[in-house]
């Protein structure tokens, strides 16, 4: 067997080892990972968060979503203490949250960035060392095989492509094996390929018993990867709870899906309307009866398909943002 | 495991010094005061050797051959003895000199060599004097007629003596320690934009406090700044040993001085690195960085400014108020030790006000740092500062 080969081996033994020591050092407890409550910023005049209380439980991926400048990203400022919250509180395993937390936090900002001059090592030495991680070196080989650039350790950070720094960034941010892992828009800029790769990531720490706070407003991702989600709009709660949950509160208002030929006009039932030319969806109003809305439809379009489902999280999304 | 305040100053301290500016900054000393010391001896031989061998050619016939003139008959024969280098130059006397006073000196180039004049003067002086009536003690004064020392009173009406080349020292050691400072904090400046432009601020302040990732920088950047002045005070004084300057220093407080550069700088430091995070925190692009910052630049560079007065008149009233002033007390006071004794109290009262004033603006600096750090997009403003301290 090559020795690289074994060597990988028994990082792996040591990593899974590791991970075992710390799992059983670090406090067992059925208190939430993360309990906010009651949090309230301002920004001058302007009210950013109102009011905000919500859990996170141990292992799950919750989705935190919202518009632009809904206050996703201050609710994450808040949760690493690097802004202060006007009311509230936050709470990590059931303690009020101290500067010692942050070592066992992985965040990975939306607005990216790297030291462009040094090398990709030095770089990740560096967060490495900040978050008192013992063998820096081991920690960062593991990761950049894990994301396909271990050929790239020596070389300078500007000498990389955008995609590729990204994913050292990713590597930064689980550098230190995190308990929560707070990722803020972690597939914007992505191509399919590394998107796949961010994912798979995503779901192996998932599977050992990683919390990931997603925070997007891809709602198709957040839908295909979220236990929770808390959707936010204007700095106040709109929804949260499990996916099934708010689904169900929504299966009430279920959605049209036709792919047609011809001109789409206003039909009467249909709340909402995803014209995308050949393909839309049609919300439909509480009552509405499909079979009236399909005859409506017969006689402005030619119809080739339709399907009625649950709304997806895109849908609500947009309504509950239109309706706030 | 080192503490994060430290992991950032050694990553600070270490990303600092390899920068090719810093380096520069290093060996420029050596790059300009090696080559000086290697050359002066040359120079100051070419300066001296160069004269000792002069022809003439006097058409007056008062002049005598002595052990540096060598009597030419004709401008002939002494051009070939210069073309020859069998001496250095040579005049010709015309006949009406002695109406006239002119000469004509005759010489080939040379970059370092300049022109005997005073030997030339001393020689026909000590011709014209030779068979007048004049006794030797007023010969010796024509000859020598100024031995000029400057003497300076104090406001006290006491004597103070000082050499010209003194008066270099004080300017020397104020540029040095306005460069050293202002260097410096501009690196801490530099690199807290630099972490706001590039992205990078967030991630650290996901890994420490604001305050340890400030008192980090302050921490990196001044050793690297203290380096510098180490290195420069270092090579200074081996340049110094060198050469003839060594007396010089002999004459002033050295040890007063490097004891005392060394808090000055440490405080001034921090002061104007305090002062500069306070408007870099904010500040979205270097520009408005270094916009901000102008105010503190005038500040550094004012005791320059007024150099003539604080030389002129170490222990006058604007000399002692800019002692006291924080953001000019480091220059101003390493100036006036080398010019005057300035009283214990003066000097402990400035340390005591510098320190004060550092402790201030640090607290002001890590308050708008934790507040402002994250802020993009928006222009410096006076009035926002309360802002940022209010939050």
């Amino acid at each position: 067997m090559p020795e690289n080969t074994n060597n990988k081996r028994m990082f792996t033994i040591w990593q899974t080892a590791a991970a075992v020591i710390a799992g059983v050092q670090r406090e067992k407890t059925d208190e939430p990972v993360l309990d906010v409550a009651h949090l309230t910023k301002s920004f001058g005049t302007k009210t950013i968060l109102d009011d905000l209380s919500f859990h996170i439980e141990s292992g799950e991926i919750f989705g935190l979503l919202g518009p632009n400048g809904a206050g996703k990203t201050t609710i994450i400022r808040i949760i690493l203490d690097i802004l202060k919250s006007d009311h509230g509180s936050v709470k990590m395993f059931g303690k009020v949250f101290d500067e010692a937390f942050k070592e066992r936090i992985g965040y990975l900002p939306e607005e990216r960035g790297l030291y462009q001059k040094i090398t990709v090592f030095e770089c990740l030495k560096y967060f490495a060392n900040l978050k008192s991680v013992k063998k820096p070196d081991d920690r960062i080989d593991f990761w950049l095989e894990k994301v396909g650039l271990i050929d790239y350790k020596k070389r300078r950070v500007s000498d990389l492509s955008k995609g590729m720094q990204q994913k050292i960034q990713l590597a930064s941010a689980f550098i230190h094996d995190p308990d929560i892992l707070i990722l803020d828009e972690p597939f914007s800029g992505l191509d399919p390929v590394n998107t796949k790769i961010v994912k798979d990531i995503m779901l192996d720490l998932k599977h050992d018993g990683k919390t990931i706070i997603l925070s997007t407003h891809q709602m198709d991702q957040a839908e295909r990867m979220c236990d929770r989600i808390l959707m936010i709009n204007h700095g106040k709660k709109v929804l949260y709870g499990t996916l099934d949950q708010i689904k169900a509160d929504y299966r009430e208002s279920p959605v049209m899906v036709v792919e047609y030929e011809g001109d789409l006009k206003p039909i009467d039932g249909v709340t909402g309307m995803e014209d995308y030319g050949r393909y839309a969806e049609l919300g439909l109003e509480m009552g509405t009866d499909p079979q009236e809305v399909l005859k409506n439809l017969m006689e402005s379009v030619k119809l080739r398909r339709f399907e009625m489902k649950s709304p997806s999280l895109n849908k609500i999304f947009i309504e509950v943002a239109n309706v706030a | 495991m080192l503490p994060k305040t430290l992991v950032v100053a050694k990553h600070e301290f270490l990303a600092t010094v390899k920068t090719k500016g810093f380096i520069l900054t290093l060996i420029l000393p050596f790059i300009i005061l090696l080559p000086v010391m290697f050359t002066s001896g040359y120079v100051m031989q070419i300066a001296t050797d160069s004269p000792r061998n002069i022809g003439f050619v006097d058409e007056t016939g008062i002049l005598q051959p002595d052990g540096i003139f060598t009597r030419f008959e004709d401008i002939g024969d002494a051009e070939n003895a210069l073309l020859n280098g069998e001496i250095n130059s040579f005049i010709t006397i015309p006949p009406d000199y002695l109406k006239t006073g002119r000469v004509f000196l005759y010489r080939t180039g040379g970059f370092f060599g300049s022109a005997p004049t005073g030997l030339i003067e001393a020689f026909l002086i000590d011709n014209l004097l030779r068979d007048s009536d004049v006794d030797e003690t007023l010969s010796d004064r024509i000859r020598c007629p100024v031995d000029m020392e400057q003497i300076t009173l104090n406001e006290k009406g006491e004597v103070e003596e000082k050499q010209a080349v003194q008066f270099l020292i004080p300017y020397a050691l104020a540029i040095l320690m306005v460069l050293s400072i202002m260097t410096t904090s501009g690196y801490l400046m530099q690199g807290i934009v630099a972490e706001k432009e590039n992205k990078t601020v967030e991630i650290l302040l996901s890994s420490l406090s604001p305050d340890e990732l400030l008192t980090g920088k302050l921490m990196g950047f001044g050793s690297a700044g203290l380096l510098q002045i180490c290195v420069w005070i270092c090579s200074g004084m081996l340049v110094v040993s060198l050469t003839s300057l060594a007396g010089i220093f002999q004459e002033i407080q050295i040890s007063l001085i490097l004891i005392l550069a060394i808090p000055y700088f440490t405080l001034g430091y921090l002061l104007f690195a305090g002062s500069m995070a306070c408007v870099a925190a904010p500040a979205s692009t270097m520009k408005d960085a270094q916009q901000g910052a102008m105010v503190f630049t005038m500040l550094a560079i004012l005791p320059i400014m007024l150099l003539g007065v604080i030389i002129a008149a170490p222990d006058s009233t604007v000399a002692r108020v800019l002692t006291y002033v924080p953001y000019t007390a480091p220059a101003t006071t390493l100036m006036r030790i080398t010019l005057t004794g300035i009283p214990v109290y003066e000097i402990t009262a400035s340390l005591l006000i510098l320190t004060i004033s550092v402790t201030v603006v640090i607290r002001l600096s890590a308050r708008i740092f934790r507040n402002a750090i994250l802020m993009s997009g928006k222009k410096i403003r006076i009035r926002d500062i309360p802002v940022y301290l209010k939050r």
